[in-house]
C-alpha cells in the first residue's frame, strides 16, 4: 500500500540543480547566440550588395554621361586595354582602355602585376581628373574562355589575350 | 531494468560494403583528378598555371548547390509525407554540412583564385557577395537545427529554413549575367549553349564535377548515419531518464 502511494505522490519535488540541464542550457544559447552573429553579418552582407555590388562598375562609354557615373566622384570603371597602349613610365603604368567604341586614358601608379596585359578587360578604380582617369586600384576581368598554352600554340601565346572573345 | 541508452558503434558502424565500395572509388577517382589537373592539362594561354585552381573551385560550388537543393528535397519529404519521416529530416541536415563545407571550400579557392588573377582577395561584387549570403544562410541553417526541442520540433523549423534558402540558388548562379560582376560568366552552362574551353580542360572539370558528387554522397551517406546514432542517443536520454524516475516511484 506504501509503495502505492508513492508511486501515486505527485507533490512537487526538491528541484536538483542537474549538472545534464545545466549543459543542455548552455547548449542551447550558444546556437542561439551564433544565429544573432550570423543575423548581423548577414545584414552586413545585404547592406554591401545593396551599395556596392549592383552597380559594380560603370562601362567606359558611361562615364560623364549614365547616372552614377558622373566624373565628379570616385569611380569604377570597365574597358578593355587597348592594343599597343601599354606604357611604362617612373613607376607609372600608362594604357588607354576601350567600351563600345569610347576610350580613356587611364594612369595608375604602380604596376598591377597578375594576368594585366593588352587586350584583357579590366575595371580600374579612381577619378577622373583633366580628362584622364587616375587609378589607385586595377582588377582584372578575365574572361570565361580557357585555352590550353601547349606547344602548337606556343606562338600565339603572347597575343593571346587579343584573340579571346571579349566580354 | 537495465536500459543502454548509448548504441555501440562497434555495433551500429557507419559504413556498409558498399559505401566502402563507394569510399574506395572516390578515393581512386580523386587522386586521378588530381593527376589530371596539376600534371595531365596544359597551363591556361592567359592565367597560366593559375587555372588549376578550377578544377576544385568550380566541383566545390557545385557540389555545395546541389547539396542545398537536396537539403530543400529532403525537407518537403519530411513535410508534406505521411509519416514525417525523421530520415528526410537527418538526410537534409547531413546534406546541409556537407554543402557549408563545400561552399566554404568555393570561396576560399575562388579568394585564391581572385587574388591571382584579379589582384584581390575579396570585392563585394555580385557573385561574390550573394555567395557569402548563401553561406551565412545555410551556417544559420545549422544553428537552427540546433536550437533544441524535439526531433521533431527541429526537423519542422529547420524544414521552413531550407525551403526559403534554397531560393538564394538561382540568383547566386544567375547573379553574374542580371549584374555586372567581376566574376566572369558561365564557361559551360551558358544560355546559348556554348562551351569556352578546351577538350582536356572541359574533362577534367566534369570530371571534378563527377568525383565531388560522390564525394558528396559517400560523406552524406555516413554524417546521417552518424545523425541516426546522436538522435537515438538523445532518444535512449530521454528513455532512460524515465525509467530513472519509474524506479524512484518503485
Amino acid at each position: 500500500m506504501a509503495l502505492e502511494d508513492d508511486a501515486l505522490n505527485l507533490s512537487p519535488r526538491e528541484a536538483v540543480p542537474a549538472a545534464q540541464s545545466v549543459r543542455s542550457q548552455k547548449r542551447r544559447w550558444k546556437p542561439a547566440l551564433l544565429l544573432v552573429v550570423i543575423l548581423v553579418f548577414g545584414g552586413v552582407v545585404v547592406t554591401k550588395f545593396l551599395s556596392s555590388a549592383i552597380d559594380y562598375y560603370c562601362n567606359v562609354d558611361e562615364v560623364g554621361v549614365r547616372s552614377g557615373c558622373e566624373g565628379t566622384r570616385r569611380l569604377r570603371v570597365q574597358g578593355a586595354v587597348d592594343e599597343g597602349s601599354l606604357k611604362k613610365a617612373s613607376g607609372m603604368t600608362i594604357f588607354s582602355m576601350s567600351f563600345n567604341k569610347k576610350t580613356l586614358d587611364v594612369q595608375y601608379d604602380g604596376d598591377p602585376g597578375g594576368v594585366f596585359q593588352e587586350c584583357i578587360p579590366v575595371v580600374a578604380h579612381g577619378r577622373m581628373v583633366n580628362g584622364v582617369f587616375l587609378s589607385d586600384r586595377i582588377e582584372v576581368k578575365h574572361s570565361n574562355a580557357y585555352s590550353t598554352k601547349n606547344k602548337d600554340r606556343i606562338d600565339k601565346a603572347e597575343a593571346a589575350a587579343c584573340s579571346l572573345p571579349k566580354l | 531494468m537495465n536500459i543502454h541508452p548509448f548504441p555501440s558503434p562497434v555495433d551500429t558502424p557507419t559504413g556498409t560494403r558498399a559505401s566502402r565500395g563507394l569510399g574506395i572509388v572516390v578515393f581512386l577517382s580523386m587522386v586521378l583528378l588530381t593527376l589530371l589537373g596539376l600534371v595531365l592539362t596544359d597551363e591556361d594561354v592567359v592565367q597560366g598555371s593559375t587555372v588549376r585552381l578550377m578544377y576544385i573551385h568550380v566541383p566545390a560550388a557545385w557540389v555545395a548547390y546541389l547539396a542545398f537543393i537536396v537539403t530543400a528535397i529532403a525537407s518537403a519529404m519530411y513535410m508534406w509525407g505521411k509519416q514525417h519521416s525523421l530520415t528526410f529530416d537527418r538526410i537534409a541536415g547531413a546534406s546541409a554540412e556537407v554543402g557549408v563545407i563545400f561552399m566554404g571550400l568555393s570561396l576560399v579557392t575562388g579568394s585564391l583564385w581572385g587574388r591571382l588573377t584579379w589582384g584581390t582577395y575579396w570585392q563585394w561584387d555580385p557573385r561574390l557577395t550573394t555567395t557569402a549570403f548563401l553561406f551565412v544562410t545555410y551556417v544559420g541553417y545549422l544553428a537552427v537545427r540546433d536550437l533544441g526541442g524535439s526531433h521533431q520540433q527541429r526537423a519542422k523549423r529547420s524544414g521552413v529554413v531550407a525551403l526559403l534558402a534554397v531560393l538564394e540558388i538561382p540568383l547566386v548562379h544567375f547573379s553574374v549575367v542580371l549584374w555586372r560582376s567581376l566574376h566572369q560568366k558561365a564557361s559551360v552552362l551558358q544560355p546559348n549553349g556554348n562551351v569556352t574551353m578546351d577538350g582536356l580542360m572541359l574533362f577534367t572539370l566534369l570530371f571534378g564535377v563527377a568525383v565531388f558528387t560522390l564525394l558528396f554522397v559517400w560523406m552524406v551517406l555516413h554524417r546521417q548515419r552518424v545523425l541516426t546514432l546522436a538522435d537515438a542517443i538523445d532518444d535512449g536520454g530521454l528513455e532512460a531518464a524515465l525509467q530513472e524516475r519509474r524506479n524512484e516511484a518503485n
